[in-house]
């Protein structure tokens, strides 16, 4: 990875900023989507309040010729639509970064006046479309400008999304232009190299639909959910799309309500799942503990948000990690698969239902509202590559099927409804291999040690993990999630610089991979654990399951990180 | 009354397991009733599903030969919901008590039956929570004693019927464990009605809220002209409460997996290869709302 000038003009780091409702997000999603069609690679990341009008929002994008894996840390192009935004960002500029501002809306200090263009927002928009709500397309038509950017693409997907309105198409391809025109004599001047030509397949999503693509991929018969931010476009975009696959998607009354369906549901044969945040996480906790206990598989999304209680709901965190691994009373097995980008999203919801079926437990995937918001180009899933895996069920038992049978393995026959060999009651009572209710140390003991003898094959090498650098590194870096991107960016500027560092994501956390971190982490002087909490869960995680000491660094102020806050985390850990 | 002789008599639908009831318990007549009904419909045990939350009423699946699920503590009904929507070929019967039905799990009741899932919710009432040994539950009667109302019930019952009027359930009904014809009748029409069918069960509880033989004073038959169609006549007469035992109200109206059939019906078809195609970067078209 490159830095200073060498970074600008291989890619380049754009920020919108301005009060929430003002066409802040719908600008930076055209421009996302005109970069992608542009052929760039992009990345995103968005802040914006809980209310849904009112309240400072940002939209920052990420656009260039190379796969881009963090989201940036120095804005070459700040946009400002009032005086918050400039108060809030501008010490976020690079230091030749420019200034588009809406010339009556924001005071720039005559420091920054050489590097800073008025752009006649409003005013343009009004006179228009008459009134301000194409403000939004001015201030993409001026970004064009300075970037030199082919506003074509755009033109194509503004006639596209007004296709049946021909006034409105028009009247925002004039505000583009005059936007474009507003920045005439900056043109170019944060010219980024033009991609070369691929063939490649990409694909634009954030890691919301990405797990929503891959819950159809895996064979999603059945989704239930409660509207929650950052999770409900996953519950929006199957009730949108799965009727179209033959399944169902049910908005229900609650999280507890949601989780019981899908359940019911699963009881029934079908692949069932559910999305949330942390509110309905802790909600649904009982019901974990009854999936694990009456095997029962299913799929539960936790894009998690700034906590506790209500918290940051629309901030990034981290902090469901210790509930998702052991939340709930009693000792209920559980898998949990931590997706390490967008694209990840979409393979890690695959394992995850694969995970469910064939080891019959609640498999809970963790994300974040950096990661499940974000969105970013990725090669296009390969889905011939995608398995199915089903759930052996009592269709090859002869006679009646045991659905507790104390196997070799813990996989015991589920019979489904339909299946005349199959009756059963799951149930949440300890109970023997037929299902009846049994209270003795015995049945307690071997049925806890088959639960979660089914996981065994996860804890011992049956799942991918993601590594990044040298293998058995002097400097090591452990962390899970969203931070994965920019921990590779600084590893690459680490290794340049002639560093021994090396990063290793468990993809799944519960099994926790021991022996891997182990061997990781062999000849490692220094562990470095970045995570976005309060109580450093994954350090405490690694020390409590490997026996090693490590370097918390945990950090809880909503926002992802950085490279270049990796990139000095490991600096300081060579001092 | 089916008129095809059944081919599966009630001993068929009985698992090995005894009931863990008290002796003279109102579920066993309950029980006897599911029984019956099940072999006047002749329901296919395979093909059959008895949902339950927990209470001494949730044990119920064990003792039937259907499949089963004994949920957690007021989740019946989104369960059975899940069931009956993953395979709409399924006879879904959920059953559980009052506490289960109406007080943790009073937040599910009103959206099943609005929803007009087509599942029948059989609860056994008895005023009481039993398996807890005895508190007060949301049916139990005002100055009621019980061990946690020492000094009398302060709180005012609710009354359940009118509930499941209120909220759209599309057959409302009550029955009682010492009339097992009745009983028996009222639940395989309840299994009949495509949609939400409620019958409150009177299931009195020997050990603690014994008033079987008040209530066997209280009961009269709905009056045979009684409208069951009329929303607001059985409004009226769940208001009015007189332990009135028949079908209050029976409404036919689609049933949410019907529903959901023919939204997939008129759906056109697609793939994960279109889906996927349709974010495509060069020239996607899914960014921001999905386009319906």
């Amino acid at each position: 990875m490159c830095k200073g000038g060498e970074l600008a003009r291989q890619s380049v780091v754009i920020r919108l900023a301005g009060e929430s409702g003002e066409g802040v997000i719908s600008s930076g999603d055209i421009l996302t989507q005109a970069a992608a069609r542009g052929g760039y690679w992009t990345q995103t990341f968005r802040t914006y309040p809980a209310e849904i009008r009112g309240g400072p929002c940002m939209y920052q994008v990420r656009m260039g010729q190379d796969r881009i894996y963090s989201h940036g840390k120095e804005v070459d192009l700040l946009v400002c639509f009032n005086q918050e935004a400039w108060d809030l960002h501008w010490d976020s500029l690079a230091a030749d970064g420019v200034i588009l501002y809406d010339e009556t809306a924001v005071e720039i200090p005559a420091e920054f006046r050489d590097r800073a263009r008025p752009v006649r927002m409003e005013k343009l928009a009004k006179e228009i479309g008459g009134s301000s709500r194409a403000k939004n397309m001015v201030a993409v038509g001026a970004v064009c400008g300075v970037l030199a950017f082919d506003t074509t693409p755009i033109e194509e997907l503004v006639m596209r999304r007004y296709a049946h309105k021909a006034g409105v198409a028009d009247a925002n391809i004039a505000a583009l232009q005059a936007g474009r025109d507003e920045t005439a004599d900056l043109k170019g001047s944060k010219e980024i190299a033009h991609p070369a030509e691929v063939e490649e397949d990409r694909v634009l999503m954030s890691g919301n639909q990405a797990i929503a693509l891959g819950a159809v991929a895996a064979g999603l018969d059945y989704f239930a959910g409660y509207p929650i931010t950052p999770a409900s476009d996953i519950l929006e975009w199957l009730s949108a799309k799965l009727p179209a696959t033959g399944g169902i998607t049910i908005q229900c009354e609650d999280e507890i309500a949601s989780l019981a369906s899908v359940v019911g549901a699963s009881y029934a044969g079908a692949k069932a799942a559910t999305a949330t945040s942390g509110p309905g996480l802790s909600l649904m906790s009982e019901l974990i503990g009854y999936a694990g206990m009456a095997e029962i598989p299913c799929v539960i999304i936790d894009a998690q948000r700034g906590g506790p209680s209500t918290g940051l709901p629309t901030k990034t965190e981290q902090s469901d990690l210790q509930h998702a691994l052991y939340g709930g009373h009693g000792e209920a097995p559980r898998v949990v698969i931590a997706p390490v980008s967008v694209e990840d999203c979409f393979w890690a919801t695959v394992d995850a239902f694969n995970y469910a079926e064939r080891f019959q437990v609640p498999v809970i995937v963790l994300t974040d509202q950096g990661l499940a918001t974000r969105m970013e180009v990725i090669p296009a899933p390969d889905l011939s590559k995608v398995e199915q895996w089903q759930r052996k069920t009592a269709k090859d038992v002869e006679g009646r099927a045991k659905r507790y049978e104390l196997t070799d393995d813990g996989i015991s026959p589920m019979g489904l409804p339909g299946e005349p060999n199959g009756q059963y009651v799951a149930t949440g009572i300890e109970h023997d291999e037929w299902g009846h209710p049994v209270y003795t140390p015995e049945f307690h003991v071997s049925m806890q040690q088959k639960r979660w003898r089914k996981l065994d094959p996860l804890a011992n090498g049956a799942a991918r993990h993601e590594r990044y650098g040298e293998a058995e590194p002097d400097i090591a870096v452990i962390g899970f999630g969203s931070t994965y991107g920019p921990v590779r960016e600084a590893i690459d500027m680490a290794l340049a610089e002639g560093l021994s560092v090396g990063a290793f994501y468990p993809r799944i956390l519960g099994p926790f991979p021991v022996d891997n971190v182990r061997a990781f982490t062999a000849k490692a002087s220094r562990v470095i654990v970045p995570e976005i909490n309060f109580t450093g869960q994954l350090a405490r995680l690694v020390r409590g399951e490997v026996g090693i000491s490590v370097d918390s660094r945990a950090k809880c102020d909503g926002l992802p990180f950085t490279a270049e806050d990796i990139h000095e985390m490991i600096t300081e850990a060579v001092r | 009354m089916s008129t095809i002789p059944a081919q599966r008599k009630p001993n068929d639908y009985k698992s090995d397991l005894k009931p863990i009831w008290c002796p003279g318990c109102g579920d066993f007549g309950v029980l006897a009733s599911l029984y019956r009904a099940f072999a006047e419909l002749d329901l296919d045990p395979t093909n059959t599903v008895v949902v339950s939350g927990i209470g001494c009423s949730s044990r119920l699946p064990g003792f039937v030969t259907t499949y089963g699920v004994h949920t957690l503590h007021g989740r019946p009904l989104p369960v059975a919901m899940g069931v009956k929507l993953a395979n709409p070929e399924l006879t879904v019967v959920a059953v559980g008590g009052d506490g289960d039905g109406f007080a943790i799990g009073a937040g599910h009741f009103p959206h099943a039956a609005r929803r007009n899932i087509d599942v029948t919710y059989l609860v056994m009432d008895n005023e009481i929570y039993g398996l807890t040994k005895g508190q007060a539950s949301p049916t139990s009667l005002t100055d009621q004693k019980a061990p946690t109302t020492p000094w009398g019930n302060l709180e005012t019952p609710l009354n359940t019927l009118a509930f499941a009027i209120a909220s759209n359930a599309s057959f409302v009904a009550r029955g009682a464990s010492f009339n097992t014809k009745s009983l028996t009748e009222l639940i395989v029409q309840a299994i009949e009605h495509k949609g939400f069918s409620y019958i409150d069960a009177l299931s009195p509880c020997v050990m603690f809220n014994n008033k079987q033989e008040a209530w066997k004073e209280l009961v009269t038959d709905v009056e045979p002209d009684h409208n069951p169609a009329d929303r607001v006549a059985a409004f009226d007469l769940a208001l009015r409460g007189g332990f009135k035992l028949g079908i209050l109200y029976r409404q036919l109206r689609p049933t949410l997996d019907e529903k959901y059939a023919a939204l997939i019906e008129r759906t056109p078809e697609s793939d994960i290869g279109a889906m996927m195609e349709s974010f495509s970067a060069r020239k996607g078209t899914a960014i921001g709302k999905p386009i319906v």
